[in-house]
């Protein structure tokens, strides 16, 4: 009698198999199920009720899911932008340093290697409204205006907007500058001889370039930014009147203080649209990018 | 000195008194309860007690977790949704303990009768729910009292002012009222403020809810449907509406809980504040307070109808889970007990049981601290008022729904009537999807 054997290519896999099931797989399959159920943290008998579709449907009419899913694009969109703008133009001027480069990089990636939740902390302090170091200065600049920067709508955002850039722009600065690093120098110095202004030779050959990079560099950071959730937490913990909230503090708030497991793994599912959304769109862009300067393939 | 001798006297009595029961905290040789404490350097006199129980019973205490109780909250949370909950003891609080069904034992039964009736009733009312004794109350019955800036009310040019605006004498405020107009007429942004109050999660609906019932009001009606959008309702969030517009309250109030609330008036920068108790220490200590020597305590001010009172208060627990439930049950009455409660006392907490309130009463009004004395029957005449959050699982949930909509109405993104409608409908969704009606 011979015994079967399973496969040699998948026994070799198996332990693979199993902790990828275990960590990912299996969590994955359970937050699916439960989004399903009225699932209650502190009503573990909730979890066997079936009530289909009821979750998502009352996300999708929910005006205040869908408020804070719109205010999280505007927030992805705009400090994306900024930030790329930022850090392309931070890696532009780092390119010409020729003397202790290697210190300034050290020095930009300093903000990256905070903590969020310290960062938080250090903005709220700084935008606080009574003992903040910004009204604290400009009140010494002789204005008597206590500004509300994490009371007033726009100005919460911005302050939030603000620690998130500050925190992560150098993510770009130094994506790019790897670009600028790896950049063949003929192509310049050909426009050079071609009589190309500084302008043209940036917008034709440089920029070209550095899309590849660009684009690697937004799909990464716009998956972080989509679950911005510490900084947002700390600053303003998504108030006041929701001016603030974000998709991860809403979901927060949702399973962990209202318990509502079940509700909170819906939206996960539903946010999670975002995230894809967004990344297909920065590959597609990147696949153009790297066509175009004919690394496609 | 003779009357410190009487008090002390006093209290050594009792505390023999204690000491003469304690011999009968039963036996549970290598018995190892595990607890989850709240934590804070308030409660570490009390904990030290602890090797007393341990050697009276032979009994080991192995604390496993010592947290705030919205971090026990979600700790609990999680312990529940991973049926890890065979741990013993957990502190508890009266606004959370509605929502963990089946996690805790009812105590009736397991702490003789005698024992419960010590306690002040109200307490032992807080912490039933459903007919359960869910916990054993510790301290804290806590009913929030108005701390004032006394030299506010000590100089003639503004009482004088202030008579002339507002045609009646300038005295601390008896109602709600008077603390607006006078923490509009003291405010003086962004050096100085009137008042403050907390602006966000359970802790500004908790204020909302108490102003509701001083008007008059109900937060939810007998069958659970959400009535705080009523006339008195609207009265209660105009109050708040009003400082805010007058900026008589720092801009920043809406994002302030207790921590900010405490330390704002410790600055010596706010008028009027009504906070707990366990501040009263604190907001008088030169160390901690610009505002020492200059702090006075009145009982709570009235709405329209009654005081303001929200209470709760934290207590002892013992899990279903609990391998053993007696030892569990001795050492929760162990830390309950007089001889506790007098020593956890002796350093601010107000307690739970009758005897300690009146010894503490007296030790204050025969010692030489008239601040203490003052405070202390602020908290005894505030105290007369107090009343619970509603006991139903849903509480947190429904301040959770509520706080926004009160914030959008402070900062002016809805009216009054319209934030609160559109904050009683979403409770009332919530309450039909949970069964009530």
């Amino acid at each position: 009698m011979t015994r079967r054997r399973l496969p040699e290519w998948f026994v070799l896999l198996l332990p693979a198999i199993v902790v990828i099931a275990a960590v990912v797989l299996i969590p994955l399959i359970f937050s699916l199920y439960s989004s399903f159920t009225p699932y209650k943290l502190t009503r573990p008998s909730t979890l066997w009720r079936w009530v289909g579709t009821y979750n998502y449907e009352k996300i999708l009419t929910d005006a205040k899911f869908w408020a804070a899913f719109g205010r999280t694009v505007l927030f992805l969109t705009v400090v994306l932008n900024l930030e790329l703008l930022l850090g392309l133009g931070i890696a532009l001027l780092m390119n010409r340093v020729t003397w202790g480069q290697r210190t300034l990089r050290t020095i930009l990636m300093f903000p990256m290697m905070f903590s969020p939740i310290l960062v938080g902390f250090q903005f709220k302090f700084i935008f606080n409204d009574n003992i903040g170091l910004v009204n604290n200065v400009l009140q010494s600049l002789g204005s008597d205006a206590a500004l509300p920067w994490l009371v007033d709508g726009r100005l919460a955002m911005f302050s939030i907007m603000f620690a998130e850039i500050w925190m992560s722009t150098s993510v770009f600065a130094i994506l790019i500058l790897a670009g600028l690093f790896a950049m063949p120098r003929d192509p310049l110095e050909a426009a050079k001889v071609d009589g190309c202004t500084p302008w043209q030779t940036f917008r034709h050959i440089t920029l070209p370039f550095l899309m590849p990079f660009i684009y690697i560099a937004m799909t990464i950071r716009s998956l972080d930014v989509a679950r911005a959730y510490d900084i947002v937490q700390i600053m303003t913990g998504g108030g006041p009147a929701r001016r603030t909230e974000l998709l991860w503090t809403l979901m927060s708030r949702t399973g962990y203080v209202d318990a509502r497991m079940g509700l909170a793994n819906a939206m996960g599912y539903v946010s999670i649209l975002l995230s894809i959304l967004f990344t297909i769109y920065f590959f597609r862009k990147l696949s153009a990018a790297r066509a175009e300067i004919g690394m496609a393939g | 000195m003779r009357k410190q001798y009487i008090a002390g006297a006093l209290l050594a009595g009792t505390a023999l008194a204690g000491s003469a029961i304690a011999s009968d905290w039963g036996s549970f040789d290598g018995v190892t309860v595990e607890a989850k404490l709240i934590g804070g350097q308030q409660y570490e006199a009390l904990y030290g007690r602890i090797a007393e129980w341990e050697a009276a019973t032979g009994a080991t205490v192995d604390i496993i977790s010592k947290k705030s109780h919205f971090e026990i909250d979600k700790e609990i949370k999680s312990d529940m949704a991973a049926g890890t909950t065979d741990w013993c003891v957990g502190s508890n609080h009266s606004s959370f303990a509605p929502q963990y069904e089946g996690l805790y034992i009812d105590l009736n039964g397991m702490v003789p009768e005698d024992t419960i009736a010590e306690f002040v009733p109200g307490n032992i009312k807080a912490s039933t729910v459903d007919g359960a004794l869910l916990m054993l109350p510790r301290a804290q019955f806590d009913v929030s009292v108005l701390y004032y800036l006394k030299s506010n009310y000590e100089d003639a040019d503004k009482a004088a002012a202030f008579k002339a605006e507002y045609g009646y004498d300038l005295a601390v405020p008896e109602t709600w009222e008077q603390v607006r107009d006078q923490a509009i007429f003291f405010a003086d942004p962004p050096n100085f403020y009137g008042t403050q109050y907390a602006g966000k999660d359970e802790a500004i609906v908790g204020r909302f809810y108490e102003m509701v019932v001083a008007e008059g009001g109900s937060y939810l009606d007998e069958e659970k449907k959400p009535v705080f959008n009523s006339e008195a309702g609207q009265r209660a969030l105009q109050w708040f509406v009003d400082l805010y517009a007058a900026k008589a309250v720092p801009a920043g109030t809406t994002s302030y809980v207790w921590d900010d609330l405490g330390q704002g008036f410790a600055s010596g920068t706010v008028a009027l504040n009504l906070d707990w108790p366990g501040w009263a220490g604190f907001f008088n200590d030169p160390e901690s307070s610009k505002a020492a020597g200059n702090v006075g305590v009145a009982i709570q001010p009235m709405g329209s109808v009654t005081r303001t009172g929200w209470s709760g208060h934290h207590g002892f627990s013992v899990t279903s889970d609990c391998p053993n439930k007696e030892a569990a049950v001795s050492l929760v009455t162990f830390l309950t007990s007089e001889d506790s409660q007098l020593a956890e006392s002796a350093g601010g907490s107000l307690p739970t049981r009758t005897a300690v309130w009146k010894a503490n009463v007296e030790a204050a009004q025969n010692g030489d601290d008239p601040y203490r004395a003052e405070a202390l029957a602020a908290f005894a005449a505030g105290a007369e008022y107090a009343f619970a959050v509603p006991p139903i699982p849903e509480w947190g949930e429904t301040t959770n729904i509520v706080f926004p909509e009160l914030q959008a109405a402070i900062v002016g993104d809805k009216t009054v009537q319209q934030a609160l409608d559109d904050a009683a409908e979403a409770v009332d969704e919530l309450m039909r999807e949970s069964g009530y009606y």
